[in-house]
């Protein structure tokens, strides 16, 4: 899966759990330009890109996200 | 070194006329001066304990190329470990095991150094909860692949040690701090401007309003039995007062010195107590410590505990809330004072709010139900600081206990209310930018007068009373 419709679905995946469907993602939004995505609302939203995307990360490698960006890299590789 | 030292007003403008005039303006000489000051800075208080900061320096540089350059995982993780076990062995062995101060000592009798026990046992190496932090975050961060080892062992000994944050922070991420220090500083009048506003502040808030208020709560925590039940509840108030100024004024001085140093530190205290929850007072309050704990503590907890639901954000919470507690000092009572934050979390989990444990602070209104839950989570607040102020754990349940017993209508003790409705409204104006207070005063001459009467303020304070140590130097 290319790495533009991976960002679409972790779009989806954000309006959905942060409740607003507002939500524009770029590949390099972090959580301070993403209202709501705090440590807590963090969890949740990696457990259901884990479950859209069938995948398990490695709890290092989750530690080591800043931006959209890694997260779409991880998901790609 | 105490700031409210006078041994430091000379430090300081000598290291300031130094730093800006007497030395090539290179990077490499302006860290060298900050290095060879803030050792100075902290040898003053003993030399001795300035080995410590040296091994943690040395260790975690080390540790983190060597994270970086292996490629094998096991590597990566092996020195990873190195720096963290050298770190919490720091601050394991000399704030938590009482019995290994006095092999300390005998170490150093083998040395020909003999020391004072009684002094050892009292006082902990300065600011080690404080720069065991610091240094660790940054090879923890290299090993989570979010920063690049440094190549200067100078420019990284000058990020641990830097003296204005060395022993209370504000605790910095090598991600922010490091660049700054590694290239060239230039001298801006309006920084240095801003730098010492910060420290007259810090100051005022310090010597004026912490410092008195101290002298009612060192009266009420330590004889409860004495007071009314209303003095009692004030009394808790007093302290939240207390310890947000002392600390919150620490913090100002320390931003304000590193600013004449041409070093802009993070943000550490945005009026805590004008939030409406418990996740929102913490994201305002030592706002350094808090995104610390957030990083290294929470999230790998919560995200080893994901598959458990809202009940894992719990757990993650509430276990980190408790090593906070023991963060702030080897005892129960500052255990259960963690573990008190850690619970008033768990409806707002549940309620679905949007809560975090640290990020960014939303924008507080003043609706009537806003007030409301600002006078109940202050409130709250100030309870689970009994059991921090407490000595020990029956200290705070004797102190609750003639709380709600005792008679009352308060006869004494009423003076300290001015000093604390006074410091709640100057934040109320202040709040909307806590680096640059002072606009609020439009004219420059009404700021004159503000800064000449804080100044008398902070002068009369001082020749008063003897100077008093800062309350977060003994974590």
């Amino acid at each position: 899966m290319d790495k533009e419709n991976i960002l679409k679905d972790i779009e989806t995946i954000f309006r959905s759990v942060l409740n607003k469907d507002s939500i524009s993602l770029a590949f390099d939004s972090s959580a301070n330009d993403v209202e709501g995505w705090d440590s807590i609302t963090h969890i949740m939203l990696v457990v259901e890109i884990e479950k859209k995307f069938k995948v398990r990360f490695k709890a290092r490698e989750i530690q080591g996200w800043q931006t959209i960006g890694d997260i779409v890299n991880s998901l790609a590789k | 070194m105490l700031f409210n030292s006078v041994e430091f007003f000379v430090f300081l403008p000598l290291a300031f006329v130094l730093y800006w005039l007497l030395i090539p303006q290179k990077a490499v000489y302006q860290n060298i001066v900050i290095l060879v000051a803030s050792y100075f800075f902290y040898a003053w208080w003993d030399w001795r304990f300035l080995s410590l900061i040296i091994v943690s320096t040395v260790i975690d540089f080390v540790a983190g190329r060597y994270i970086h350059s292996s490629d094998k995982a096991l590597r990566k993780k092996v020195f990873m470990w190195m720096s963290v076990a050298t770190n919490l062995g720091i601050l394991g062995f000399f704030k938590y095991f009482n019995f290994f101060i006095e092999s300390w000592r005998d170490a150093w009798l083998l040395l020909g150094v003999e020391m004072d026990v009684n002094t050892l046992q009292i006082i902990l190496p300065l600011g080690i909860s404080f720069y065991t932090f610091q240094s660790m975050s940054y090879t923890l961060d290299i090993y989570n692949g979010k920063l690049k080892p440094s190549g200067s062992l100078l420019d990284f000994a000058a990020y641990v040690a830097f003296f204005p944050q060395l022993v209370a922070g504000p605790i910095e991420r090598a991600g922010r701090l490091l660049p700054q220090i590694s290239e060239l500083k230039k001298f801006d009048y309006q920084q240095a401007v801003e730098g010492l506003r910060l420290i007259l502040w810090g100051f005022f808030k310090k010597v004026v309003i912490a410092d008195t208020l101290s002298i009612y709560t060192q009266t009420i925590f330590g004889d409860p039995e004495q007071f009314q039940g209303t003095v009692l509840l004030l009394g808790s108030f007093y302290f939240a007062i207390q310890i947000y100024t002392d600390f919150s004024g620490y913090s100002d001085i320390a931003i304000g010195t590193a600013k004449l140093f041409g070093v802009e530190l993070m943000s550490n205290f945005k009026f805590p107590y004008f939030t409406r929850n418990i996740s929102e007072y913490w994201k305002r309050w030592h706002i350094s410590l808090t995104s610390w704990l957030n990083d290294y503590v929470y999230l790998p907890m919560a995200i080893r505990f994901r598959y458990w639901g809202r009940f894992g954000i719990c757990l993650a919470i509430f276990l980190t809330f408790l090593i906070s507690g023991l963060w702030h000092g080897a005892g129960w009572h500052f255990v259960v004072w963690g573990g008190i934050h850690g619970l008033l979390y768990i409806p707002l989990v549940y309620q679905r709010k949007v809560v975090s444990i640290s990020g960014a602070q939303q924008d507080v209104t003043f609706r009537f139900v806003d007030i409301l839950k600002m006078i109940l989570t202050f409130t709250l607040v100030s309870f689970s600081l009994v059991f921090f102020r407490a000595q020990s754990m029956e200290a705070a349940f004797d102190y609750f206990y003639y709380m709600f017993t005792g008679p009352l209508i308060p006869t004494a003790r009423l003076q300290p209310l001015i000093y604390m409705v006074a410091m709640l409204v100057l934040d109320f104006f202040f709040r909307k930018d806590e680096r640059n207070i002072f606009s609020v005063f439009k004219h420059r001459w009404a700021r004159y007068a503000v800064y000449l009467i804080l100044f008398f303020a902070v002068l009369n304070a001082f020749s008063v009373e003897a100077e008093q140590q800062f309350i977060y130097f003994q974590f």
